[in-house]
């Protein structure tokens, strides 16, 4: 939507990255300059940006934005480049894909794309992805870095990741449990923490369990249970342990809605392994004391209707699975699935508005439907993987030595985990080219950076991809600054170079007219809007009459309306897991003894459990260097005082977090919000690496191992580490 | 309770003032940020308004509170009151505390505001512009039927404002919070909520 106001033009649009919300952010325009950004104040709930949005114009008139295509002259890495025109720069690419394709066959090109744009139509990972794919295939990769946990035990438990309840059914709970859970800082949907106040203020009790006592738990929560990162399973175990043995489970809902659960019952009482999973069983692993796991297991069994909020934090750990699987399982057991207040505890999308294949599936349907399935049929490489499949290439088991790596929507360098393999791995393929707006620790290493706009420089429309009752149409504020182009306008100019036909010479507008065409086939909330009548709109508010809640049809009937599982029941005993025959990702959910948790034998060597947070000054690495948002508050270290005291350490001081991967140095912030023996650091800042391999920006991943769980989760809060006290070299982040 | 902003409003009945709500704020600074890009304040040393936090007790019993904090333009400000070129004033209208920049000595040749003001608010840049900055209530806003831009960026709505006799009928007239007690002899322009334990 633009707005005239005499020299002044106000354009609605979003903001593109990936957190959980989807806010809306009205850009101040005059003479074709950015003059300020204001958010929505229009039908309630607002859909109200935060610090990040606010922020956003220093984003697009940053003075390290990358303003035109640039050859590498330096070595990889150290970030020395040369201008040269988008005529050489396209020439490059195009020749480079062409030979890697001939000389090594089109697996060998490797393409990360990842989520620097999520939830928009036209301007993310799938133009190159069209692109890549009309020329003859790639691999690709898969996993995710956030929730792959969470989205693997709701397809395996439910048969489906919209499981999930609106943010206004929060005001339907009496009981609300926030595992890992904290959406002040992460926006976990755009208005949910503005309804947990609500809920608060009605005197819903809610309670924290976290490691740390987050900005989340001290405005919402009555209690904080902290507990040990990666045992939070034992903890949910020993909490069915109670249900069961003062039955308090509804055994009338688990007889009519789920098949396993004698078998899930024998493993808790201990009937299959000699084990009861008792409260003291799991506080000698986990650290919360047996009577708190009783209480909070009485209260969800008998509150009703509770929430028991999670979304990846506990799943992001070695066998995260099993945290989603359990705490599913609860849900079930406390029969708070299918009813208003309840929360099924699966991956969180609501049935409502767009489905999610509609952002961006189906427009990966649409820009590679009856094309040469290339990427399709190679096998995908998952983003833990991809630093060791460049170094080991064939010999270490991959599908291909690859020769070409093309990054897009991604700074892997610094998100993907052991940042100092990546290093060494991007030596090694002949070439390297990198879509940026900035010179990040990824740009860095590209042979060839092209230079892309920001988003308030295109149009686009965006869905909230956790789900929401709107859609906004992304207006393009400004022409695009310097020599920056979109993803998709290089992709189009490349395919004219590659001689491939019908990629598709639309105009973006275009585009985006097809696919909301599409969109109509996806969407749970008929109808849309025209084209025309949304982008007049600018924001388009579904008016809900009711909060939309997961599985009402089944919970009524299921006989009728059986879930989308292979059993047609929930299933907390899952058949199709058993027959992969793995123990480490059994066909129950069951705790499993973690890599690099509190009782690992490292442990003597590396004693604090570091967990990877999220920080509300930035996006994951975005916006990262912006000054307005970096003065908020430093780049730091969580470390309890009992754990600073014997190291010596003050709050303010520099420190080195250290293990076997490499080195950070850091800030500590000495406070009492973090349980002892548990370290945090938010991920996201940037990777400086000084002359002596030891990273100043402190960047966390520097410190994490590059290996998935059984079912593909992300395990960045699984990592031992040792802190010291460092005496020469100052840091700020 | 209030369910979100209050209306827009016209008429200024005498002094307005701010309303906070701690037990809201999630400390997201999306009011800081609001501010910085309206007013283009770039210099990040300056804040117009800044948002506090306090922490307390020991583990595992410990508590945190913000506090969202910006000029809270009080009915008789210390400021004014030392100012020796009469460069700070009270608008007649509606008592905002405004500050004349041209007649300002800046903060190193005189600060006489900064040691007056109880609660730190004036501001004095880090580059050669070193005279005194700071809340404005948004006037250029407000005198034309908006809002401070502040109370509408708050995505927990714990801001308010308006005449300080209304917000005092509507919301009490507690002035302590966690980590801070902002009653004193200027008689500031706001009224607060307490986050309870």
């Amino acid at each position: 939507m633009v707005h005239h106001n005499g020299s002044e033009r106000t354009v609605i649009t979003s903001c593109p990255h990936d957190c959980g919300g989807r806010c809306v952010l009205k850009v101040h325009v005059t003479n074709g300059m950015i003059t300020r950004i204001t958010t929505d104040e229009g039908k309630e709930p607002q859909l109200r940006a935060c610090a990040r949005g606010r922020a956003y114009r220093q984003r697009v008139y940053a003075p390290d934005r990358l303003r035109y295509p640039m050859l590498r002259t330096g070595s990889r890495g150290d970030g020395v480049f040369t201008r040269i025109s988008w005529d050489e720069a396209l020439d490059r690419v195009a020749d480079a894909l062409k030979r890697t394709a001939t000389t090594y066959g089109p697996e060998s090109i490797l393409y990360v794309a990842y989520s620097g744009n999520t939830g928009t139509f036209l301007h993310n990972q799938l133009s190159v992805f069209r692109l890549l794919s009309m020329l003859g295939g790639f691999t690709p990769v898969w996993g995710s870095a956030s929730f792959w946990g969470s989205l693997f035990s709701s397809e395996v438990t439910y048969g489906t990741v919209t499981a999930g309840h609106t943010s206004d059914d929060i005001l339907n709970a009496r009981f609300i449990i926030m595992w890992g859970w904290n959406p002040a800082e992460t926006v976990q949907r755009t208005t949910t923490a503005w309804y947990l106040a609500q809920a608060r203020e009605r005197g819903v009790r809610i309670v924290s369990v976290d490691p740390r006592y987050t900005d989340s738990a001290a405005t919402f929560a009555a209690q904080w249970i902290p507990i040990r990162p990666a045992t939070d399973t034992a903890m949910l175990v020993a909490m069915a342990h109670v249900m069961i043995t003062e039955q308090l489970h509804d055994q009338a809902f688990l007889d009519r809605h789920t098949v396993g659960f004698d078998v899930f019952q024998k493993y808790v009482l201990g009937e299959t392994d000699g084990i009861p999973k008792t409260p003291a069983w799991a506080e000698h692993i986990c650290g919360v004391p047996a009577q708190t796991i009783a209480a909070l297991a009485r209260d969800y069994a008998t509150v009703k209707p509770a929430k028991l909020l999670t979304l990846g934090a506990p799943g992001r750990t070695a066998f995260g699975e099993q945290f989603h699987r359990a705490a599913a399982t609860l849900a079930a057991m406390t029969g708070n699935i299918g009813i208003y207040g309840g929360e099924p505890a699966g991956f969180g999308l609501p049935a409502v508005g767009l489905q999610p294949l509609a952002g961006t599936g189906l427009i990966s349907r649409k820009l590679t439907g009856n094309l040469p399935d290339g990427a399709r049929q190679r096998p995908a490489l998952h983003i833990t993987k991809i630093w060791d499949a460049l170094l080991k290439g064939k010999e270490g088991g991959y599908a291909a030595d690859f020769k070409m790596v093309y990054i897009t929507n991604s700074n892997c360098v610094n998100q993907f985990m052991n940042t100092t393999k990546a290093v060494r791995a991007l030596q090694i393929p002949e070439t390297i080219v990198v879509h940026e707006q900035f010179m990040t620790p990824t740009a860095r290493f590209a042979d060839i950076l092209l230079p892309i706009n920001t988003h308030l420089e295109r149009y686009d429309i965006i869905r909230p991809w956790q789900g929401g009752p709107y859609y906004i149409y992304m207006d393009k504020a400004i022409e695009p600054l310097y020599e920056s182009r979109s993803d998709l306008a290089i992709c189009q100019a490349l395919a004219r170079r590659l001689g491939i036909e019908g990629y598709g010479d639309f105009t973006e507008e275009q585009w985006l007219r097809m696919f909301w065409q599409e969109a109509e086939n996806f969407t749970d909330t008929k109808p849309l809007p025209d084209y025309d009548t949304l982008k007049r709109e600018g924001v388009h508010k579904i008016p809900l009459d009711a909060p939309v809640i997961a599985f009402a049809e089944q919970r009524e009937n299921p006989e009728a309306h059986p879930y989308p599982t292979p059993s047609g029941k929930i299933e907390i005993y899952s058949k199709k897991l058993a027959d992969r025959n793995d123990p480490l990702l059994p066909p129950i959910p069951m705790y499993i003894e973690p890599w690099e948790g509190p009782h690992d034998p490292r442990t003597g060597k590396y004693p604090l459990q570091l967990i990877s947070t999220h920080s509300k000054r930035r996006i994951h690495s975005n916006m990262h260097n912006l000054p307005w948002l970096r003065e908020l508050e430093p780049h730091t270290v969580w470390i309890n005082p009992a754990d600073a005291a014997p190291r010596g350490i003050l709050h303010g001081d520099t420190v080195k977090v250290f293990n076997d991967r490499g080195a950070i140095l850091i800030t500590a912030k000495v406070t009492e919000r973090i349980m002892p023996s548990v370290v945090s650091i938010d991920q996201g800042a940037w990777y400086d690496p000084g002359p002596d391999g030891v990273d100043r920006g402190g960047c966390v991943n520097v410190l994490l191992e590059d290996r998935c769980s059984p079912a593909g989760a992300f395990c960045s809060n699984s990592c031992l580490v040792q802190i010291e006290k460092h005496y020469v070299y100052g840091t700020d982040g | 309770m209030s369910m979100g902003p209050m209306d827009k409003k016209t008429m200024h009945a005498g002094q307005i003032g701010f309303y906070f709500d701690q037990t809201r704020c999630t400390g997201c600074y999306a009011c800081v940020i609001a501010c910085r890009d309206w007013h283009d304040i770039r210099d990040t040393k300056v804040q117009w308004r800044s948002v506090i936090a306090h922490e307390w007790g020991k583990y595992p019993d410990v508590g945190l509170a913000y506090a969202s904090l910006s000029c809270m333009h009080c009915s008789q400000p210390a400021c004014r009151d030392v100012c020796p070129v009469s460069a700070i004033r009270k608008r007649d209208s509606d008592g905002v505390v405004l500050v004349d920049r041209d007649l300002c000595l800046g903060g190193k040749a005189c600060g006489k505001c900064r040691e007056a003001c109880p609660y730190e608010i004036p501001q004095f840049g880090t580059g050669d512009d070193d005279r005194m900055q700071k809340c404005t209530f948004c006037v250029d806003r407000i005198d034309t039927g908006e809002q401070p831009v502040c109370v509408l960026a708050c995505p927990m709505y714990a801001l308010d404002w308006g005449p300080i006799d209304e917000l005092r009928r509507k919301y009490g007239t507690v002035q302590h919070i966690y980590g801070f007690s902002l009653a004193s002899e200027a008689q500031p322009s706001i009224v607060l909520k307490f986050q309870s334990e």
